[in-house]
């Protein structure tokens, strides 16, 4: 039989060949949290339904990749884009599941599914009872009741609205695709004025002096730049363009006494409220990371930068002291985009 | 499928691994579309977006803009995602089937880098008239009408195929113990191919085939977005024709081709994207064969292409050039074949790589060949790469890169079966393949990824005879390791690992047998781990589906033959997911009825 040779020749090549291809399970247990921690919130890949919530204890530095499938035995959904915490409950906003799932926020067991946004991106309390969810695509706010966990109302606004804050009683509500801000009258559910600004608006925040300040992406003929707008005669305080129209300062937020402002713009710059002009150097260089999301401990300041990498595996965050060094890093979840601190 | 040196790519092709789909095969598939053909019968891993749904592939763990589909010799991937969607492709387009493995770029330009699929109408002259008239219902709301009618005489080969396809999909499904059916998944299919093939004299032929195309589908939603109301419509035209002129020292061939594919995207109702290439090519091919086995060709191909989007904000034009030459040697014996082929192109003012293929098999006992082939690869970028707003760019370069394969093929008998194997080493690297990654403000693709892909093929065939039965066994299984080899950001896991979603490791069973006007098979196909991140934390679950088909021909009249079909498909009801979050159907039952009349006419 002179075929063996051959057949043995192709049988070795076949063992050499092999490599084990079982990856390792993923851990499962559920994982309660402690009273002072911080959420990051993992967009996941769009229609991929692989968002998660990952957790991290400063105290002990002990990170935990997911908290809501361990809990719940289930999926979470498509695309996570917010993390509110408000009267003891998490509210989980997730954009291409068109739902907010309510968790308990020690345990991540969902207690309530709030169904029927077109594409939610953010949520707003502005009450004990009372929340407004911004819309990509819907064009309107959503009221919704936070006893009955139902949607009661929408308040016609805007394109597609983003983020959103409450001052007094008043929310304003930035939007993508229209150069707006809008000021919603919180008692009334209705739309009171609207404020221009550069196109583009991706994220609020409000600072020591009570200003609201807006970073806008731009596009369709105006520059990225970031707003100083007084929140009671509704007008534009200030405006800080950018130089070129590649730049894009989103993930805007402040420190603890927010007195500091800091934003991507590939890298994380800070600015202090009093400045009179954007800075000009990186505070933390990406240095070829793909930054994704921010957050400034408002405890003691250090800030938190989650690098997305590819995009299709699990991010890092890495961690940064007030005065800028690095103290370190652990791993998230699928890109993650946002801090919630407690 | 059978191993096969195909006349006309003998001289090129020495040592490379290329399979016909054999009669059976293609007859069992004659209502389905290649991405079946494929995931059946093929190492190609055929992703699958949902029933119905896009189907791309992966061919030696490549990409699926790394296999070129080829139809009657011209590449029909789209020039503006530089992919084709294998469950557009029905086989009734075209009357036979090859797999070309390993690189062919040499051969058949940009693209053809993992593998080539070749789709080819052939001529039926001195067949007299044939009719094929067919019908079937499937679960899901599945019916399929198709009529092919063929005409040969000495001079004429006429031939024109139609059929019509609709299904609901509308399969249920379990999430998290939750039934769920799925909605937004029905489908329409039509099309119709007219073949004309005309001798002339003793030594010339002419040829047109046209092949239009009309699909209409839903997008389903999947498992955890609210809702989709999606819609996605293509509508081809395809035109080939050419001229030929044959002797036994010579062959010319002056052919040209036309396609124009509209797609039209509704995210809901009332909103239409609509995008459309346009793809002229023109080729001329010489080639001359001498008595003592040297056969030399030279040839010349020019494409160009445009297209229109609402993402390219001009009409992109592209106009690629490309001069090829090939040698090949058999030596008197046949012990010996030998090939050569190189190719060089020039798209708009650039000069690609300059590509070649060398390739020797030998004959080293009775019954069995080695063999082995290199070649350089590359892929031009495509128009969304290069002219999508915001991001495209038009400095990309080709992803360009080497493979070589070796191995060996043959058969024996063992007692009273008849043993046929083949068996397949492959490596491949390529350079600057192309991501699209994100930037400051928006996304552009970059030629970041080094991937490293290879493997093992092996097929085993065994044959034999029981009283009157027939028996036929095929085991294939196939080993993929295709690895990123080069780190992208500072905490990239994805060095070293397997790219997502291409499984490890794949297999096929298949049974079948034969008794008089009865036949039946049983086949199983295992799709390993396949990983849905680059640093392979995660993934979805290997799954083995089952098929069995039972056939019975019932004689009508002297010359007409009808062919009764039952087919169950997903036996074991497995619930997988080729596509994380796209639910796949269950058990699923189609049964058919096919009309066939052969005038069979004996040549003059």
């Amino acid at each position: 039989m002179m075929m063996r040779p051959l057949f043995v020749l192709l049988l070795t090549v076949l063992v050499i060949g092999c490599r084990k291809d079982k990856p390792e399970p993923p851990d499962g247990t559920p994982v309660e949290v402690g009273q002072r921690g911080v959420y990051i919130t993992n967009e996941g890949n769009f229609q991929w339904g692989n968002a998660s919530v990952s957790y991290f204890d400063p105290a002990t530095g002990a990170a935990t990749e997911d908290l809501y499938q361990p809990a719940n035995s289930e999926a979470l959904g498509d695309v996570l884009q917010q993390m509110v915490l408000h009267e003891g409950r998490g509210y989980l906003v997730l954009n291409n599941s068109g739902k907010v799932v309510v968790v308990d926020p020690h345990t991540f067991t969902r207690l309530a599914t709030i169904t029927g946004f077109p594409s939610p991106r953010a949520l707003l309390p502005v009450s004990t009872t009372k929340a407004y969810v911004s819309d990509l695509s819907a064009g309107r706010l959503s009221v919704v009741d936070l006893v009955s966990n139902s949607m009661t109302g929408s308040i016609p606004c805007g394109q597609w609205t983003e983020a959103m804050v409450r001052i007094g009683d008043e929310a304003f509500v930035t939007d993508q695709s229209r150069p707006y801000v809008y000021v919603i009258d919180i008692a009334t559910d209705q739309l009171v004025d609207s404020i221009a600004v550069a196109r583009g608006g991706n994220s609020v925040v409000v600072d020591a002096d009570g200003l609201l300040w807006v970073a806008c992406g731009g596009g369709s003929g105006t520059s990225p730049a970031l707003h100083r707008i007084d929140p009671d005669s509704h007008t534009v305080q200030a405006t800080f363009p950018f130089a070129s129209g590649s730049d894009s300062p989103w993930r805007l937020t402040a420190n603890g006494d927010a007195t500091m402002l800091h934003f991507l713009n590939e890298h994380v710059y800070r600015m202090p409220i009093t400045a009179t002009h954007l800075p000009t150097s990186a505070f933390i260089a990406a240095n070829g990371r793909n930054f994704y999301g921010l957050g400034v401990d408002p405890n003691d300041g250090t800030v938190y930068v989650a690098d997305a990498i590819d995009y299709v595996q699990r991010g890092v965050v890495l961690r940064h002291a007030a005065d800028g060094s690095f103290i370190g890093s652990f791993h998230a979840g699928r890109i993650p985009g946002g801090f919630v601190f407690r | 499928m059978h191993e096969v040196r195909a006349p006309r790519l003998v001289g090129t092709t020495a040592g490379g691994k290329l399979e016909l789909v054999d009669s059976a095969t293609y007859a069992r598939y004659s209502t389905s579309d290649l991405a079946s053909l494929l995931a059946n019968e093929s190492p190609v891993f055929i992703k699958s977006y949902g029933l119905g749904g896009l189907a791309t592939s992966s061919f030696r763990g490549g990409a699926s803009q790394h296999t070129a589909v080829l139809w009657n010799g011209f590449n029909i991937q789209s020039p503006m995602v530089g992919q084709t969607d294998l469950s557009l492709i029905p086989l009734v387009a075209a009357s036979e089937v090859r797999i070309q493995y390993g690189g062919g770029t040499a051969l058949w330009g940009s693209g053809a880098v993992g593998g080539s699929i070749l789709l080819n109408n052939k001529a039926q002259y001195d067949e007299g008239l044939a009719v094929d008239a067919g019908a079937r219902v499937g679960s899901f709301g599945e019916m399929r009408e198709q009529l092919r009618i063929d005409f040969g005489d000495a001079r004429w080969s006429l031939s024109v195929a139609a059929f019509h396809q609709a299904a609901r999909n509308d399969f249920a499904y379990e999430v998290n113990d939750e039934r769920r059916q799925q909605r937004n998944s029905q489908l329409e299919q039509r099309g119709v191919i007219t073949q004309v093939h005309r001798r002339i004299g003793a030594h010339q032929q002419v040829h047109f085939v046209h092949w239009y195309q009309l699909s209409d589908r839903r997008i389903p939603a999947t498992l955890h977005e609210a809702m989709s109301e999606a819609r996605q419509e293509d509508e081809s035209q395809r035109f080939t024709g050419g001229w030929q002129y044959n002797t036994v020292k010579m062959d010319v061939h002056v052919r040209g081709a036309w396609f124009d594919e509209a797609l039209w995207w509704h995210p809901t109702d009332v909103i239409a994207d609509r995008s459309r290439a346009r793809t002229a090519i023109a080729e001329v091919e010489l080639r001359w064969r001498s008595a003592r086995g040297h056969a030399i060709g030279f040839g010349a191909n020019s494409t160009q292409a445009t297209a229109v989007s609402t993402g390219y904000t001009d009409e992109p034009r592209q106009g690629r050039n490309a001069l090829f030459a090939s040698y090949g040697y058999q030596h008197p014996s046949e012990r010996w074949i030998t090939s050569a082929s190189i190719r060089q192109e020039r798209m708009d003012a650039r000069w690609m790589p300059v590509t070649a293929t060398v390739g020797a098999e030998h004959v080293l006992l009775p019954g069995w060949r080695v063999k082995g082939s290199a070649s350089r690869v590359y892929r031009v970028p495509t128009f969304n790469d290069l002219y999508w707003v915001p991001g495209g760019d038009r400095q990309l370069l080709p992803e360009q890169g080497y493979a070589a394969e070796a191995g060996a093929v043959g058969e024996e008998r063992v007692g009273c079966v008849r043993l046929e194997g083949e068996g397949t080493v492959f490596t491949r690297t390529i350079d600057d393949w192309i991501l699209w990654s994100p930037g400051p403000a928006y996304w552009s693709p970059m030629n970041l990824m080094r991937v490293w892909s290879r493997g093992v093929e092996a097929r085993v065939t065994a044959k034999w005879t029981g009283g009157r039965t027939r028996y036929a066994a095929t085991l294939r299984t196939n080993h993929v390791v295709s690895t990123n080899q080069q780190a992208r950001t500072p905490d990239d896991a994805s060095v070293d690992r397997q790219l997502i979603y291409v499984p490890m490791y794949s297999g096929q069973l298949r049974v079948g047998m034969e008794r008089g006007r009865a036949s039946a098979s049983l086949a199983g196909t295992y799709t390993g781990y396949r990983y849905t991140s680059t640093d392979n934390r995660s993934y979805l679950a290997p799954f083995t589906l089952w098929n069995a088909r039972f056939t019975y021909v019932l004689k009508v009249g002297e010359r007409g033959d009808l062919l009764l079909d039952l087919r169950g498909d997903n036996l074991l009801a497995a619930n997988y997911q080729v596509i994380a979050d796209r639910p796949m159907p269950g058990r699923a039952y189609r049964a058919g009825i096919t009309y066939r009349f052969k005038q069979r006419r004996t040549v003059p």
